[in-house]
């Protein structure tokens, strides 16, 4: 089954052909465009590298989140326009689960980490056993701030391996609340990767078995929704008195 | 791109620039043969305005239905689409990505041209929907929450801006006012309805004419005039005449607009002038607009309400236009929130 992948959630566009799990073309661009005039060029180049026609195309992943509000819709229209056309189902995976595998098979806790802005983090936790096709899944993803995200980290006795956008940048902040028990990957190996999006989203697949509805994953609420739900409650505070 | 004659040119148009999700397939350029609009009024109600990043979650959650409605009503597939056309600029920029990465992938996928489409031309081409005689030259007065541009047409897509804003738009200026009133969002009609019963001389605002000759606007002096008055009533422990003072400030904004489109069109010679954007479907406008107009023998000509505010029809009517001068966008184009008025 040939199927597509399409991640723009930091800012890495990776797109992926691949075909029952394996993968078969990768388009990676972390260059100073923007998503919106990249992956449309890029796909088209992809496919005519791969020799590959759009309808030869069986379903299309999209990374829906967390991570970037604007790059998660960019990806989710993307991915939603190409299958209405060609009348293919979707299936929709977390950005954070696809870092996952790039950890594979790796004896340390796999934590992605990828920036949030604010000081914060978009995480998750994960550990891969001998006998599992995927990674299990111990902390749920969740926006965390930095210091609260390490603190948590410090009560575990397990290594951690860091991977995502974040984790370069936060390699010196982390070594010094966790020494050495933590692994901080290269961004050569720790940014999104199409290969990666490719392995979940195939996961994806065989969970489901039939499409599914896709829609972004932001984790946060909009900062207007948060002020008005502060002010709400004020009030409401302020009645009760 | 060569067109024959007998083929139909089907365009589908989709908008997400603000707060609606709007698709509509238009063929020939005045056959409409489906329009849906899914509005975010109510979401944005409570904030008081349109919150972007809001406005983008729902254009994310609508854009797919509303285009498979829009194909349905019309009893059309992808296969049958000549162009897809959409809103590019200027816009709230998450909002207007969707639309824009949404359509091109649709472009894509179905073979067809992108059609890169300016979203005040698109306000102006919403007239030629329901008027298929428009001659050129023709003198467009664009009102709406974001602009206000005098802009003469001498064909399509080549067109000059001859004067804009140099503050805040006319709706920009009357959503302000209507909020300090308490009237709510959105402005213009709120202010419509309470100016019913208003008295229009009862308040003396100023109205900025800028030097003599200038085609350009100024709303700013207007609307704090309005919110001074306001003010300096509250210290004295007063409450003013709310509909007295929605109807003062609606006149004043009025005469301004007619104002300088009389002065365009005295300048310029057209015989024609257009009207476009959310503003002018305002009852007292149209209404000025029309007794001046007739004096001068200028015909004056605007869109129906629904297609006055934003929507997909006016996207299509414009790409129409841009599909038969062979300009299709590249699969670069990239949303451009502040995109000015410049010709082919
Ligand atoms: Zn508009």
């Amino acid at each position: 089954m040939k199927y597509l992948t399409i991640d723009t959630t930091t800012k890495v566009s990776a797109i992926a052909l691949a075909e029952d799990g394996k993968v078969v073309a990768e388009g990676f661009l972390h260059t100073s465009k923007t998503h919106s005039e990249r992956i449309i060029p890029m796909l088209d180049q992809l496919f005519a590298a791969a020799a590959w026609t759009l309808s030869q195309l069986e379903l299309i992943g999209v990374v829906r989140g967390p991570g970037s509000f604007t790059g998660i819709r960019i990806g989710i229209a993307t991915a939603q326009g190409l299958a209405q056309v060609l009348k293919l189902p979707l299936a929709g995976i977390l950005s954070l689960d696809a870092l996952a595998w790039a950890g594979w098979g790796r004896d340390e806790d796999i934590v992605p980490i990828l920036d949030a802005r604010k000081n914060e983090w978009y995480t998750a936790r994960y550990r891969w056993t001998a006998e599992s096709a995927s990674a299990e899944c111990l902390m749920a993803p969740q926006a965390l701030s930095i210091s609260e995200c390490l603190e948590q980290l410090k009560e575990l006795k397990q290594r951690i391996c860091f991977i995502g956008d974040a984790a370069g940048k936060a390699k010196q902040e982390i070594e010094a609340a966790l020494g050495d028990r933590a692994i901080v990957l290269p961004d050569y190996l720790s940014l999104p990767r199409g290969a990666y999006a490719a392995q979940e989203v195939w996961r994806r697949w065989q969970e489901i078995g039939a499409g599914e509805k896709v829609e972004p994953f932001y984790i946060r609420f909009s900062e207007a929704e948060v002020n008005w739900a502060k002010k709400e409650r004020a009030r409401k505070g302020e009645n009760h008195e | 791109m060569t067109v024959s004659q007998e083929k139909q040119i089907t365009i589908l148009g989709i908008e997400t620039s603000c707060d609606e999700t709007s698709a509509a397939v238009l063929v020939d350029g005045v056959n409409l043969r489906s329009h849906i609009i899914s509005s975010q009024i109510v979401t944005h109600q409570k904030y008081g305005g349109v919150v972007p990043e809001i406005a983008s979650r729902e254009h994310s959650l609508h854009i797919r239905p509303v285009v498979e409605q829009a194909l349905a009503e019309a009893s059309v597939g992808f296969k049958d689409l000549s162009a897809i056309a959409v809103t590019y600029g200027p816009g709230l920029v998450g909002s207007l990505l969707v639309g824009v990465s949404g359509a091109k992938a649709m472009a894509y996928a179905a073979g067809i041209p992108l059609l890169g489409i300016n979203h005040l031309e698109g306000h102006i081409y919403a007239n030629f929907l329901e008027h298929q005689d428009l001659e050129f030259p023709l003198l467009a007065l664009l009102v709406s929450g974001g602009h206000t541009h005098l802009i003469v047409f001498k064909d399509h897509g080549r067109y000059e801006v001859l004067g804009y804003t140099r503050d805040d738009a006319a709706g920009e200026a009357l959503d302000k006012v209507a909020r300090a009133l308490g009237l709510g969002y959105p402005g213009g009609p709120q202010i419509q309805k309470a100016a019913q019963d208003g008295n229009e001389q009862a308040f003396k605002f100023p109205r900025a004419m800028l030097e003599p000759g200038s085609l350009d606007f100024s709303f700013s002096g207007m609307k704090s005039a309005v919110l001074n008055a306001l003010n300096s009533a509250r210290m004295r422990g007063e409450t003013l005449n709310v509909p007295d003072l929605a109807a003062s400030f609606q006149q004043a904004v009025v005469d301004v607009l007619v104002h300088k489109a009389l002065l365009a069109l005295q300048q310029t010679g057209v015989k024609t002038l257009l009207l476009a954007g959310g503003v002018a479907a305002n009852r007292l406008l149209r209404e000025s607009l029309e007794y001046e107009l007739s004096r001068q023998k200028v015909r004056l000509v605007y869109p129906s309400p629904v297609f006055c505010t934003d929507n997909g029809a006016m996207i299509a009517a414009a790409g129409y236009y841009h599909f038969l001068a062979g300009d299709a966008a590249p699969w670069t184009l990239n949303a451009v929130p502040g995109l000015n008025l410049k010709s082919l």
